[in-house]
Formats: C-alpha cells, sequence, structure tokens
C-alpha cells in the first residue's frame, strides 16, 4: 500500500474512533434516560450500569406498566397535554413562518425608508430576556383579555420573530434578483413575487424555521408557567416539569419515562425531517 | 433499483410519514381528551386555588364535591396550581384573582401588609368560625398585626423521630428519647456507626437530613431570629450563636466529609433509600407527614416521636418547643363574593371535613380537641404527640415578617457555609443579620412611605 | 443604486414597504415596546406586585452596588459564560469538523449530536441529575475506575439536597452545557459545506496538513458564522436559568446561583419586582456591551466574502 493510502487510511480510522466516541458522549444520557423508563422503581438508584432491568425477560412489562402509570396519572394529564401542546404548536408555527417570511421579504427584497433602522431594531430584541418582560406582558394580555386561554402563547408568533425573520432574510437575499425581474415583466404583482418565486425556492429555509420553531413551542416551559394557571391547559413541557416537582417526589423512572414520551414527538418529525433540514441550513447563508 | 428510483421512495417515504404524522396530530387535536366539564346551571361558581396534588388533593376534591352536592346555591371548581404563592400574587396584582386561594401561613404578612387579601375577622366570625376553636399555636399562624387574615386547614410541626429497633440494638431504651441537647449529643454517638474504612455507615442525628428547616436551630437554644415588637432581626442574640455552634459540633465531630459522604448516597425523600427510613439516620427533625411515606416504603419500621429536644434550663414537658406550620385558605381583594367564598371555608372547618383532611394530609388536627377516632384511624402512630405540640404556648413559627423569605434564603446560605465549617458561626449570622437588618429597614422605609402617600389622599 | 422592483402604481415603495412589514411592528409594539417601556418604568419604582408602583427614583440601582448577592450571582454568571462560550465553541467546531466528512453513517452521529437540543429542559435537568451524582452517578461510574489507580475519584459533581462539592457544582453545569451543542454544530455543518473543496486541495497539494488547512483556510472563511454563534451564546449564557433552577436550586450555598434566578427570586418570591426590573435592565446593558464589544473584536478577525 502506498504512503498516502496507508496515511489517509490511519486517518479515516481515527475519525471513525472519533466520531463513534462522540457519538457515545452525546447519546448515552438519551440511552440511560429510557433504560431508566423501563425499569421497576427500586432498581433505579444501583450502584451497577445495567442497561436493561433484572430478569431482562420482563422488560417489556415493567416499561408498559411505566408508561401507562404515566399516561394516565390522574394529576398530570398528559393525553391532554399533549393536545394542547399540538394546538399551540400548529398555530404558532404556521404563524411564525409566514409571518417572519412576509417581514423579511420587506428587508429583502422592498426598497423603503428606514428598512436599515429596523432590521437593527430587531436584531436588538433579539437581546431582550424574557424575565425582562413577564410580568408587563402579563398585564397587557389580561388587558386583552386572553389570560384564561391559550392565546398568549401563540397568537405573539403571527407578528413574526426575530431570529427567524434574520434568517429567512439572509436566505432571500441568496436568491437571484434575475427571477423577480422576470417576473415583474411577466406582470406579477409584489405579492405573487412573494407567494409565486420567492417561498417556493426558500423551501429548506422555512423547513428550517418550522422545526427550529416547532422545537422551541414544544419544550417551551416559561411562557406557559407564567400564562397559564388552568390545569387543563397545561402544556407538556409544563407538565413534565409538575410531575417533577409534584411534593412526594414522583420516582426516577416514571419521570424518565414521561420525559421520553415528551420527547417521542418531536424525535420523529426530526429523524424524518433530518436530512432536509442540513440541506436548508447548508444553501442559506447566515453569514453576511 | 437506480438511484433516482431508490431516493423518490425515500422521499416519498419520508413525506409519508411526515404527512401522516401531521394527520394524527390534526386528528388528536381536535377529537383528543379535553379538560373536565363543569356542570353548572346556574349557580354562583367560585374558583378554588389550590397546591394539593396526588391523595392530598383527592382529599380535597372529596370535600368540594360534598359541598357541592350539599347546596345548590355556590359550586365551587377546585384548581390544583404549582408555584400557588406566585401564581395566586400575579393574579391578585393582573386584577382576575381566584376566590379563594390556599396558601402557606408565612406567606400571610406579606399578602396582609399589601392588602391583597381581606381580613376576615367579621366574615369568619358570622360564619361561626372562632378561633377558640382552635389550638393554640394554630391562632397566631391566621393573625397579623392584629387581624385574621385566613383560616388554616392543616398544620404541620417538626418533632424528633427516632428508630426504636436501632435504640434496642444498641442497648438504648425505645421509650426513652432525648430531652434535652446533651443527651441528643449522647445518644447520637451512641448509635453512630462507623466502618472500617472510616465510613460512616449509619449516623444518630444529622441537622441536614432532611435539613428542611435549617433556621430554627435557635428556638430549642431559647433564641429567635425576629423580634415582631421592635420589628428587627436577632440572629446574633447570644443563643443563636450558641446554637450553632452546637450545630457546627457535629461536623467538628464527626467530619464534614464523612457526613457529607453518608449522605450523598441517601436515595429520594420519597424513597426506601431516605435516610431514616434505611435506618442510616437514626434519627430526624420532621414532621407528621412521614408516617405516609414510613407505610409506604417500610411499613414494619418501628418508630417514635418526641419533641424536639433543648437545652437543658428550658426543658419543660408541658410546654415543648416546636416549629408550626400550617397551610391556609385565604379570601383574595378582588373576589367576587367574599361571603360566599367564607360559606365554603365554613364547610371546610366543619369537624369531620378537618379531620378527613387531617387524617389523609397525615397531619395532627387544626382544632383544639379531637376525637378519639380521630387517633385511633390516623397512619401516624404518634400524632398525639403533635397534637400536644400545636397546644403549646412555646410552640413558634417562621417570622411575622414580609422579608422573611428573603431573610431565609440567606439564613440558608449561611447554614451552608457554617455546617462545612467554612467560617465559625458568629462570624455567618453576623453577616446574615446585617443584610436582614437592610431588608426589614428597606421593607419599613417603603411601608412608610405608601402609608404617607395614603394619608394624602 | 437602482431600485430592485419598480414602483407600484397605486402605492410608492415607501409605503408598501411599511405595509408588509406591519405584522412586526404591531406585535413590536404590543408585545415588545410597551411591555419594555413598562419594564423601565416598574425599575424606578419599589413594586410589590400585590401593591401598585410606587416611583422611587433610582434607589433600586443604588442598592444593587450595596448587594452583596448580587455582586454574587454576577460573577457567577460571568464565570458560566467565560467557561461555557469558550468550551462550547471550541467543542461544537472541532465536532463539526468531524462531522463534515463523507464516511458511511455520518447522517446517524449528527442525528445523536443533534439530538439533545430537542430534549425539553426538565428531562435533560433530570437526566444530568442523575448522572452528575457524586455516589451513584453514571460519570463517576465511568471515570473512577480510571483515576483509582492514581488514588483519585470523580468529585461529588452535584449531590441531592445540597451535598456536592460547591467547587464542583459550576463545572458540573458547563459539562452539561457541553452537551447541547447540538444547534451551534448544524450551523456550523451548513457553514464548513460552504467552504470551497478545491482550497483545500490546492493546499493539501503545497503539502499543509489538515490542522493547519483548518487554521488558515476553514476558519476565516467561517468566521462570519462563528461571530453569529458567539454573540448567540452570549446571550444565552447570561440568561441561564432552567438548569440550576431544577438542579441545584442555585446551591450549594450559592455555587450556582445566577442573575437571572435571583431576578426571578427578587421579582416573585420576595416581592420586589422594580428591583428586579431594574436588575433586568442592567443585564440588557451589560449584554448589549459585550455584543459591541465583540462586533469591534471581530474587525480584525472576521473575513468576509463578497456574495
Amino acid at each position: 500500500m502506498s504512503y498516502s493510502a496507508s496515511q489517509s487510511r490511519l486517518r479515516r480510522t481515527l475519525l471513525y474512533a472519533a466520531l463513534i466516541a462522540v457519538g457515545i458522549a452525546y447519546s448515552l444520557p438519551l440511552i440511560w434516560m429510557v433504560s431508566t423508563s423501563i425499569k421497576p422503581e427500586a432498581q433505579t438508584v444501583e450502584r451497577s450500569i445495567n442497561f436493561l432491568p433484572t430478569p431482562a425477560s420482563q422488560t417489556f412489562s415493567i416499561a408498559a406498566d411505566n408508561y401507562s402509570r404515566v399516561w394516565h396519572d390522574p394529576t398530570v394529564n398528559f393525553p391532554l397535554y399533549l393536545r394542547n401542546t399540538l394546538i399551540i404548536a400548529a398555530l404558532s408555527v404556521i404563524g411564525m413562518v409566514l409571518s417572519s417570511a412576509i417581514v423579511a421579504f420587506a428587508l429583502a427584497r422592498l426598497q423603503w425608508r428606514g428598512r436599515g433602522t429596523v432590521f437593527a431594531i430587531i436584531l436588538a430584541t433579539m437581546m431582550i430576556p424574557f424575565p425582562v418582560l413577564m410580568v408587563p406582558l402579563y398585564l397587557v394580555f389580561r388587558e386583552l383579555g386572553w389570560i384564561g386561554t391559550l392565546k398568549p402563547l401563540w397568537v405573539p408568533a403571527w407578528f413574526g420573530g426575530a431570529f427567524n425573520i434574520f434568517l429567512l432574510r439572509q436566505f432571500f437575499m441568496s436568491i437571484p434578483r434575475e427571477l423577480d425581474e422576470a417576473a415583474r415583466i411577466d406582470g406579477c404583482s409584489t405579492w405573487g413575487i412573494f407567494w409565486r418565486i420567492i417561498l417556493p425556492l426558500s423551501k429548506p429555509a422555512l423547513g428550517v424555521v418550522a422545526l427550529f420553531h416547532f422545537i422551541f413551542v414544544w419544550n417551551d416551559f416559561l411562557a406557559p408557567l407564567v400564562f397559564l394557571s388552568d390545569r387543563d391547559q397545561f402544556t407538556l413541557a409544563l407538565g413534565l416539569q409538575l410531575y417533577q416537582s409534584q411534593a412526594g417526589n414522583t420516582p426516577w423512572n416514571l419521570l424518565m419515562a414521561a420525559s421520553t414520551l415528551v420527547i417521542l414527538p418531536v424525535l420523529i418529525v426530526f429523524l424524518f425531517a433530518q436530512k432536509a433540514f442540513v440541506q436548508g441550513i447548508a444553501t442559506q447563508g447566515i453569514k453576511e | 433499483m437506480d438511484h433516482i428510483t431508490s431516493s423518490r421512495l425515500a422521499d416519498l417515504t419520508r413525506r409519508g410519514v411526515l404527512g401522516s404524522l401531521t394527520a394524527a396530530g390534526v386528528g388528536f387535536a381536535f377529537f383528543g381528551p379535553r379538560g373536565a366539564k363543569d356542570n353548572r346551571d346556574g349557580r354562583l361558581v367560585l374558583d378554588y386555588w389550590e397546591k394539593w396534588t396526588g391523595q392530598e388533593g383527592a382529599a380535597m376534591q372529596g370535600i368540594v364535591d360534598r359541598f357541592n352536592q350539599s347546596q345548590s346555591k355556590l359550586f365551587v371548581r377546585y384548581f390544583t396550581i404549582s408555584e400557588i404563592d406566585k401564581k395566586g400574587a400575579i393574579a391578585i396584582a393582573g386584577g382576575a384573582p381566584p376566590d379563594l386561594i390556599g396558601l402557606y401561613a408565612y406567606n400571610i404578612p406579606g399578602y396582609a401588609e399589601s392588602n391583597a387579601i381581606l381580613p376576615l375577622n367579621d366574615l369568619a366570625r358570622s360564619a361561626g368560625i372562632r378561633q377558640e376553636n382552635y389550638a393554640l399555636a394554630v391562632r397566631e399562624l391566621v393573625e397579623h398585626q392584629g387581624k385574621q387574615w385566613g383560616v388554616a386547614n392543616t398544620c404541620g410541626s417538626v418533632g424528633l423521630y427516632y428508630n426504636k429497633a436501632i435504640f434496642r440494638e444498641r442497648g438504648l431504651d425505645p421509650e426513652r428519647p432525648p430531652r434535652t441537647i446533651a443527651e441528643l449529643d449522647e445518644m447520637a454517638r451512641a448509635l453512630t456507626i462507623t466502618g472500617p474504612d472510616g465510613r460512616l455507615s449509619r449516623v444518630g442525628f444529622v441537622h441536614t437530613e432532611p435539613g428542611w428547616w435549617s433556621w430554627d436551630w435557635g428556638h430549642f437554644f431559647g433564641g429567635s431570629l425576629y423580634d415582631l415588637d421592635t420589628d428587627s432581626a436577632t440572629a446574633t442574640a447570644a443563643a443563636n450563636i450558641a446554637a450553632f455552634d452546637w450545630v457546627q459540633s457535629y461536623g467538628k465531630n464527626y467530619g464534614v466529609d464523612k457526613l457529607l459522604g453518608l449522605q450523598s448516597g441517601l436515595g429520594n425523600y420519597s424513597s426506601a433509600e431516605q435516610g431514616f427510613l434505611s435506618g442510616r439516620v437514626a434519627m430526624v427533625a420532621q414532621g407528621p407527614w412521614l408516617a405516609n411515606i414510613i407505610k409506604r416504603f417500610t411499613p414494619d419500621l418501628d418508630y417514635g416521636a418526641a419533641p424536639m429536644p433543648v437545652i437543658d434550663s428550658l426543658y419543660d414537658p408541658t410546654q415543648p418547643v416546636a416549629l408550626i406550620e400550617s397551610d391556609v385558605l385565604v379570601i383574595p381583594r378582588g373576589a367576587r363574593n367574599p361571603e360566599a367564598s367564607m360559606e365554603f371555608i365554613a364547610f371546610t372547618q366543619r369537624r369531620e371535613n378537618v379531620e378527613e383532611l387531617s387524617r389523609i394530609h397525615c397531619k395532627a388536627s387544626t382544632l383544639a380537641t379531637s376525637t378519639p377516632e380521630f387517633f385511633a384511624t390516623h397512619p401516624n402512630r404518634c400524632v398525639a404527640m403533635h397534637d400536644q405540640l400545636a397546644k403549646s404556648p412555646r410552640a413558634f413559627t417562621s417570622p411575622r415578617t414580609r422579608v422573611w423569605l428573603e431573610y431565609k434564603d440567606e439564613m440558608e446560605s449561611g447554614f451552608q457555609k457554617l455546617w462545612r465549617l467554612e467560617e465559625p458561626a458568629k462570624a455567618v449570622l453576623q453577616r446574615v443579620q446585617d443584610r436582614a437588618q437592610l431588608l426589614l429597614a428597606d421593607a419599613a422605609r417603603q411601608r412608610n412611605a405608601r402609608a404617607a402617600l395614603r394619608a394624602k389622599v | 443604486m437602482t431600485p430592485m422592483l419598480p414602483r407600484q402604481r397605486s402605492l410608492s415603495a415607501n409605503t408598501l414597504g411599511w405595509i408588509w412589514v406591519s405584522p412586526w411592528l404591531i406585535g413590536f409594539i404590543v408585545f415588545l415596546a410597551v411591555p419594555t417601556a413598562m419594564s423601565l418604568y416598574y425599575s424606578l419604582c419599589d413594586y410589590p406586585l400585590l401593591e401598585p408602583p410606587l416611583f422611587v427614583g433610582l434607589s433600586n440601582y443604588r442598592r444593587m452596588f450595596d448587594d452583596p448577592v448580587f455582586w454574587i450571582v454576577l460573577r457567577n454568571t460571568a464565570i458560566y459564560a467565560a467557561t461555557s462560550i469558550p468550551l462550547g465553541t471550541a467543542a461544537a467546531l472541532i465536532i463539526a469538523a468531524l462531522l463534515n466528512n463523507k464516511v458511511r453513517g455520518v447522517g446517524f452521529f449528527r442525528a445523536a449530536v443533534f439530538l439533545p437540543t430537542v430534549v425539553p429542559l426538565a428531562a435533560s435537568a433530570m437526566i444530568w441529575l442523575w448522572i452528575l451524582n457524586g455516589e451513584l452517578g453514571l460519570l463517576n461510574a465511568i471515570i473512577n475506575p480510571i483515576l483509582k489507580p492514581f488514588g483519585l475519584h470523580g468529585p461529588a459533581w452535584i449531590g441531592f439536597r445540597g451535598t456536592g462539592d460547591k467547587a464542583w457544582a459550576m463545572p458540573a453545569l458547563v459539562l452539561m452545557s457541553l452537551w447541547g451543542v447540538g444547534q451551534s454544530v448544524v450551523i456550523y455543518l451548513a457553514a464548513l459545506q460552504d467552504v470551497p473543496e478545491s482550497l483545500h486541495e490546492a493546499a493539501s497539494i503545497d503539502g499543509v496538513g489538515p490542522i493547519r488547512r483548518f487554521y488558515h483556510i476553514t476558519l476565516p472563511l467561517i468566521s462570519p458564522v462563528i461571530l453569529f454563534n458567539v454573540i448567540v451564546a452570549i446571550i444565552g449564557s447570561s440568561q441561564v436559568f432552567g438548569a440550576p433552577y431544577i438542579m441545584t436550586q442555585g446551591g450549594p450555598d450559592r455555587a450556582t446561583y445566577f442573575y437571572s434566578m435571583y431576578m426571578f427570586d427578587k421579582a416573585f418570591t420576595y416581592g420586589q419586582m422594580g428591583y428586579a426590573s431594574a436588575m433586568a435592565w442592567v443585564q440588557l446593558v451589560i449584554v448589549l456591551v459585550l455584543t459591541a464589544l465583540t462586533f469591534i473584536v471581530s474587525r480584525k478577525l472576521v473575513f468576509y466574502r463578497s456574495a
């Protein structure tokens, strides 16, 4: 074997070793989470590392028992929270993608006075920490009569989000202008250009925005914590936190089962959208 | 299959899965589970926010259901709220409070001084609730600045729980728990087991197990952290310094590392691996609810309970020193119909309801007297002892000032330092004292400014 | 400069622009500007939430200087940021570089790295609370056998009820933060894939080794992305709240008590919303200053390609 070929062989092996190490390090906590969720309570505090409960043959029945206890918990109504979270996520993601795209289009394609200033302000708003706004926002929502509903959690998404506007603006700016001009010559209106040219070409970036925002809404527990008081309106993330902080301490195995349940939908969505997702990031520029 | 067809297939599969997931999601959203519907039929609906979940919540829900069935004017909706004192404050501040809130007794000074809850003296009396019906210590819990601000619905007191089996094993009389601090130290020493490698496998007593009230040790030496009459912090009183010197003596005698080593191996409070249940801590300062946990995980544990030991000069079996805390029902300012709220409160205060709630919560009753059945059916065999604590003239509660929560956190932080022997107790207490005085001064200044403003108007 | 789109017949370009931006504008005013103004006003008041705000001028800001806990949380947050940002950036870059190879199954490794960011905070806090436990945790179970021959053992990273080692609580949280670099990794990965292969090939023909190639070619070309991620990290780490809130509650003895946690306690537990608002504004100013400094420093270090 030539020198360079054996060198690259060595490199490949080292690369694989490093990748496997990283892969294990990052997936171990999650694997452990699932493994704890299928054990009986007494075995969650052992000193030895076991991935399956003993006896392993009972794994399935123990798992079924744990998960059904979580799903049917009398106090923390996970099925109901799943429904609430789905509603909020759907409404929020649709609103966010649409509104951010509209505003990003205005920043990327239209010429108007004050455009630069507005963009700078949008960037600056990314830095405002949420706790600053929590109580005043609560009072604003109260004035609007939205406290007691799910509205505070999804309506603001219909007005755009700074990070997503930023992302989409960068992406739109990378689409060649000639396409716009060609459409314009054919008599297309501004909205038409947006809807028929820019949007279809931006599917990867829109997908990124949708996915990131979906994950964010799915896992957000701070906003629901402040704006929701009625337990029947809780979301999964809040329910999980409630489950964890209940008086009397929930056992570890049930906690991990609950966590697994909450992660599952996002996990599935991510795994299948993954390819398009990474593609989407690659073909747009976050760089200036 | 060539490359193009296989990737199209992958594409279709992916789309198929995402599509069906979305459809499932939409279906679930439209046809999925809903919250419980309320049955109102023309009644006045009262919203009751409470903190209890699980069994304890179910007990209160039972009382609520009985109330709803017993009359047709009012309908109470029971909500379990987490972080209830924070959520309650936000709701009241936002002008949309519930009709009843279950707070903690230590919230009363803050809420009362801000006029966020209604004084209940007249309302309660006309509903038949009389302070004389309640245990001595419980009465004080709901009062502040001369008025009554709530009605206690459960109360807990802290005593010394000890493991009789371990006592017997080490040759101590299981019916003779320690009465004074000196005896506590002696017995703790006798019950501690050090393994051959120097590690502790059992400790007789350690302040940080469970360590839920690390600020109150001064009381067992005759001191307290706050003087109500002068509105000043008294963290550096001699009794407090003596008490925390004593706390530090455990670290010195047993070794902080060894104690930490033992503790870090203990499991969750609610598990058989817990310090007391597993026999690794022979005596703990705990409340009556411990019996529920014992019943659940180690029902054969032979336990006893006694008042916390005090220094020799303070010992008086007729007047034990004990910490009392309770949950209280309050009516927020802005509640639509306080009389209606009080009607529900009065129902919960009927003897049978109080005793049932206290029994399920595994606490002593708030009432001055209890039925023999209450004691007989109570899950805690030592409930009579807790009952006695609630009636003691020397029972104490947390300082009745609105800055208590911040003061307490400062104490907790200080306790961490002094328990780990990082600084002498006196220095730590001095620092806590300084900060507490600052907080009290700020609070007083703001109180005066607001009073002046109100006087102008 | 020629306008990108010729004027509409009915609306001027200016008006059109503003109409398009109106969703954001309305939202900005109602959900951002108004609450921000309110919070600025509150910062000048004593506001126990249960009573109306009482104007007290700058006394909240003045109180901060004398407040020992304020300085403790500020220092803790600064230490956390100063350690987790460089470590996180380095880790993300290295991992992204590793993942930027066309080997079989690389998609699996990419998923493994990104997955942790999808986990809700309550769940990861619980998982890591267990992993980092001194006596029974997974981490020590792994490193103890390695350290044993040297007579060492893994420290009590985090213990229940504050029994952990004070010195190791912050490192434990920093370690946990490295588990969440997945989002940055994805962004770096995309940027790396934009670096033209031709440059690397040319350099390697000239005999430049892979590490030097990374340093002299790749890094400068992705430096704008690094800048973006660093700024996002500054904003994020200054607001660290969830994990310590659930795992350590700020302990042991305020070792993991961070700025946002103190702000939250002041607002909702201690009834001092005014002071908390003042803290929020101070935090905003600090982050703005840090971001501006980062931009200034970046002028020397960041290299922008023309589109």
